[in-house]
């Protein structure tokens, strides 16, 4: 067996049969993804029709389109209506294969409409990487069998490589000094001038305080956060990843504390991802419900 | 399900890969949900973020000077209570390289005149470097005055801190 064949096993699990609580998870697995993307939809439309002026950085498909149009005659907010109606037909497997795909394409255009103004934020990333793989699923491996296994494997390959691509980034950007706790002195000093632009006020907390009071103990924060990062990828392996999902769950709220950037979603889909929940759900429950097995 | 179905999964996350790869190589990194995540990669660099200070009741000779973040003049306005993204505005102030008009009264508008109401604005770049070994330093530097109606640029500041361009 070749080395991606081995990694396959692990994502995929062939030889596991299929259970009622893998079904159930599965079905609300995607019903979180779904709200999410909902509600970024339209959060990015209200914003992007209230506050969007000019576009300062074009991203994605805005180097190709003019996205200001959409920033007046409510055209983000139409976009997020289409979004909203689409992605209930493709929960509720209503609609050709590909309607998955047409979602994709326009919350990646609602990304980019909202997201002209120069930032480039990443929490939604995870959100956008799983209607991704839930687009491929629909249309390359339909069926209540294949589908929930292809879905659910394909989102972990990509997240344990985002977090091993992102120590990879600092590596070459930086350098192996990338931990050197005065440079977590400057972010923070930085994300406090966000806090005291948002909240007119800002008041380090006692992490923070630790951390400016010694570059030793900023850069062992820096440090166990960089060696999460590269050890990502490890989650592609079924019996590590309850322990690196949460080694990485333990890194975003030490990033939340440090530098006050919060990752709502991406904590919950991790503790969803990460553990297996179907092995709970088959504790309780001997049937898939027949509305669920019709959606999958 | 089988092994060679297990392979053909692999086969489709392989190209997906490819296609992933290609988009953020020809795309600076981001092309979203497709990313490299480089945040926080180029560690050690000076920072420049920008906040807004409520200046109205500060004599005119002072508002557009330099200041330590620590002694700072004027109130910092809440950015969250006029509902404006703080990250957007930060971005807005520090990456707009030309401040045309239509630039500069988009400020305005973001804010919204109705916030402002009879008071004086300053969009305010802020700056931070280190300092020697062992210390971070912030800097407010004064850029937009905005009123309910009206931009104004730092006198204090270089044309070429408005304009990246020779003919704006």
């Amino acid at each position: 067996m070749k080395w991606h064949e081995r990694i396959g096993q692990q994502l995929f699990e062939p030889e596991r049969d299929q259970s009622p609580g893998e079904l159930i998870f599965f079905k609300c697995f995607e019903l979180f993804v779904l709200v999410w993307a909902i509600s970024y939809a339209w959060d990015w439309g209200i914003y992007s029709q209230l506050r969007n002026v000019e576009v300062v950085l074009p991203l994605g498909m805005a180097n190709y389109i003019d996205v200001s149009l959409f920033f007046d005659h409510n055209l983000a907010l139409i976009n997020a209506a289409l979004i909203t109606v689409l992605a209930l037909f493709s929960f509720f497997r209503a609609g050709p294969k590909w309607l998955y795909m047409v979602v994709l394409v326009l919350f990646h255009m609602q990304y980019v409409i909202r997201y002209s103004q120069g930032e480039i934020p990443h929490s939604q990333n995870l959100i956008g990487m799983s209607v991704l793989c839930f687009a491929i699923g629909a249309w390359f491996f339909p069926g209540k069998k294949e589908m929930p296994r292809f879905v659910m494997g394909s989102i972990i390959f990509f997240i344990g490589l985002g977090y091993t691509s992102a120590f990879f980034a600092k590596l070459i950007g930086t350098g192996i000094n990338w931990y050197d706790g005065r440079h977590l002195w400057l972010w923070i000093s930085e994300k406090s001038i966000d806090i005291l632009s948002r909240e007119g006020v800002y008041n380090p907390n006692f992490l923070q305080q630790m951390a400016l009071g010694s570059t030793a103990v900023a850069s062992v924060i820096l440090l166990i956060g960089w060696f999460t990062e590269l050890i990502g990828f490890t989650m592609w392996w079924k019996k590590l990843r309850p322990y690196t999902t949460t080694l990485i769950i333990g890194m975003h709220f030490g990033i939340t504390l440090t530098m006050n950037i919060r990752f709502d979603a991406f904590v919950m889909q991790l503790i969803l991802v990460g553990y297996p929940w179907y092995r709970l759900i088959d504790r309780y429950i001997e049937s898939a419900p027949v509305l669920i097995k019709r959606w999958v | 399900m089988n092994l060679p179905e297990s392979r053909r999964r692999m086969k489709i996350i392989g190209i997906t890969l490819l296609i992933y790869a290609m988009l953020v190589a020809s795309h600076e990194g981001e092309f979203w949900p497709f990313s490299i995540y480089p945040m926080f990669s180029q560690a050690g660099n000076p920072w420049t973020r920008a906040m807004v200070m409520d200046v109205t009741d500060l004599p005119d000779e002072e508002i557009w000077l330099n200041q330590p973040l620590e002694s700072k003049a004027g109130t910092p306005v809440a950015l969250r209570e006029i509902g404006v993204d703080q990250i957007d505005y930060s971005n807005f102030i520090s990456k707009t390289e030309n401040w045309t008009d239509s630039r500069r009264d988009a400020v305005r508008t973001m804010f919204g005149p109705e916030n402002i109401g009879e008071a004086r604005w300053m969009a305010a770049k802020v700056h931070g470097r280190m300092i020697g070994e062992d210390s971070v330093a912030v800097q407010i530097q004064p850029f937009l005055l905005v009123t309910a109606d009206s931009v104004y640029m730092n006198p204090l500041l270089d044309e070429s801190d408005y304009f990246l361009e020779e003919n704006p």
